[in-house]
């Protein structure tokens, strides 16, 4: 082998090893706590760490059918997203539609508006919202989780969608245009077919963020709405935490986020970045 | 009619149409957002304790007042600044180097594309709880493994104030560079490789090219980036809260926690107000730089 070869193939190899301890440090966190999931609360204190051990799903049972199941939890959570899904999509949708394509008095301003609402820091939003619920009676309910996971739902889901609907060529909607077809006729028989893989991307982030949410959970929740973000602290306490079962509990709530995160794992870059990239600009 | 009116008659029926798509989302937004920010602001201007239902007053500004001599606000102010500053370079830097070192192995690539799927995705409550649990516990947790093994010694990563504070930046930086890396990676697959041919005709060798080739063409990328990542750290909450909960003591509290803590363990709402009124502010402020700074890019 030639000398200059010799160094290629050596920094090939160094590349390679860099690449994959770059690697482990993303995936160990969540194989560790997969592989604790796994074991009984003695084996998670054995030291050093065991790698080889008898799998029980003990943890599983107890999480899942013990007295502190999470079952319910997920249940909570659940019915947050998928009813601030919903409506997101139901606002959403027609809002970004008319952002992307239509003349409308003072768009850029209102643009603005809703991207600037984006911004807002949770905890500007959650010390107003405690006390309104608490003065209209709907703390602990799920119509008041739903009434605030809207505040970061509503503007991402606006600009994620105006981006794509920017995308969608003019000509069909035209051409129905040209047939007397109205503008709500163009928009719901032409334009969102053609939207459906937008729609279901922004559906896919939406649930993804509300399924996540903690801190207006934790504060506006209660012992009816508890998603399985604060449930976690069922198995965590000061005096002792059941790191199998919160391991296994973890794992039960990160199991659906990781299934669509991989489903939509083309648009995670667009999907996370909606509005502070094209908005501005464009308009 | 002349033709400007014609298309101003014509163009009526498509601006109340637009408006009766826009108002909803618009009005929702009014409501759940914009209101409940300007009764913040009035709160910010009362006494509001929990505590002592029926003794809300009027203040004024003595809450900004008292928030101005406060040191324990101002430790918050200043560690919201190095947690923002040292994630948002970190998740940069790191980021972008991953990108460049794995765009070098294409056959690679797809593992990379994965994992950094997981991060991402996961609730950050979940992230905290998991590095605080089985990474950082003293003597169990893999990182402290680790430190023990490689002959570091055992150490209270969570306890002690500036291993604390490097940790939860450290948590942060875990969960979102991988998305950093993920943008930069889509950026830089996308620049045209014709200049890079001329560049190595011309012997430039990897670090100028660098230099003055990829990092010019993706200065706006990494603007938007930081944009981004800012804006998401500044309003940063669950990982620090399930990681040490603003401690030990008050040393990893940034504005978030301590207005939560303020607010909801001290039950000083109108105080606690304040202290978001200021963050509020102070996001605006950066984001109205960066987007200035967008628009030269």
């Amino acid at each position: 082998m030639r000398p200059g070869a010799a160094r290629a193939a050596m920094r090939g190899a160094a590349l390679m090893v860099a690449a994959g301890l770059l690697l482990a440090v993303w995936v160990v966190p969540v194989a560790l706590t997969l592989l604790t999931s796994f074991k009984n609360e003695k084996e998670v204190l054995a030291y050093p760490p065991s790698v080889v051990f008898e799998p029980t799903i003990k943890a599983y049972g107890a999480v899942l059918t013990g007295p502190t199941n999470i079952v319910p939890n997920l249940m909570s959570s659940l019915i947050v997203a998928i009813g601030t899904t919903l409506l997101t999509i139901v606002i959403a949708v027609p809002a970004a539609y008319a952002f992307a394509r239509l003349r409308l008095p003072g768009k850029k301003p209102v643009g603005f508006y809703v991207l600037a609402t984006q911004l807002v820091p949770p905890i500007g939003l959650i010390i107003p919202y405690f006390l309104i619920l608490n003065r209209v009676g709907w703390m602990d309910s799920y119509r008041g989780l739903i009434l605030i996971y809207l505040t970061f739902s509503l503007p991402f889901a606006i600009w994620l969608l105006v981006s794509y609907f920017e995308d969608i060529p003019r000509e069909m909607e035209e051409a129905a245009l040209l047939d007397r077809a109205s503008r709500w006729q163009a928009f719901w028989h032409v334009v969102l077919p053609q939207a459906r893989g937008a729609i279901a991307v922004t559906v896919t982030f939406v649930f993804l963020n509300a399924w996540n949410e903690f801190l207006f959970a934790v504060v506006l929740g209660g012992a009816t709405v508890k998603p399985v973000t604060v449930a976690m602290y069922n198995y965590i306490n000061t005096e002792q935490t059941q790191w199998a079962q919160l391991s296994a509990a973890a794992l039960v709530a990160m199991l659906p986020v990781i299934v669509l995160g991989i489903l939509a794992q083309k648009h995670i870059v667009s999907g996370l970045s909606a509005g502070a990239v094209k908005g501005v600009s464009r308009r | 009619m002349t033709p400007d009116q014609r298309l101003a008659f014509a163009e009526r029926p498509e601006r109340r149409f637009a408006l009766a798509m826009v108002a909803p989302g618009v009005l929702v937004l009014v409501v759940t957002t914009t209101f409940p920010l300007l009764y913040l602001i009035w709160q910010s201007l009362n006494n509001i304790n929990l505590s002592m239902p029926g003794m809300d007053r009027f203040v004024g500004l003595e809450n900004y007042a008292r928030m101005w001599n406060d040191m324990r606000f101002w430790a918050a102010f200043g560690f919201t600044l190095i947690y923002t500053g040292a994630t948002v370079t970190l998740q940069l830097v790191i980021g972008l180097a991953m990108a460049l070192l794995i765009l070098r192995i294409p056959r690679a690539q797809w593992a990379f594309r994965i994992a950094a799927i997981l991060p991402i995705v996961l609730a950050p409550v979940v992230v905290g709880l998991i590095w605080r649990s089985l990474l950082l516990t003293p003597d169990f947790g893999i990182v402290d493994f680790a430190s023990r093994s490689m002959g570091l010694g055992s150490h209270n990563w969570l306890g002690e104030p500036t291993l604390a504070r490097i940790s939860v930046i450290a948590i942060h930086t875990w969960q979102w560079t991988p998305f950093v890396f993920l943008y930069m990676l889509a950026a830089l697959a996308a620049l045209p490789a014709e200049l890079y041919e001329a560049a190595r005709i011309d012997r430039a060798n990897a670090w100028r090219r660098f230099v003055h080739i990829t990092l010019p063409l993706i200065r706006p990328t990494i603007v938007v980036v930081v944009i981004l990542r800012m804006t998401v750290a500044l309003s940063a909450f669950a990982a620090i809260y399930a990681a040490t909960g603003g401690g030990p003591g008050t040393v990893t509290e940034i504005i978030n926690l301590y207005a939560y803590r303020v607010s909801f363990a001290e039950l000083s709402l109108g105080y606690g107000a304040a202290s978001a009124v200021v963050l509020l502010a102070l996001t605006m402020v950066v984001a109205g730089v960066l987007f200035r700074v967008r628009r030269a890019a």
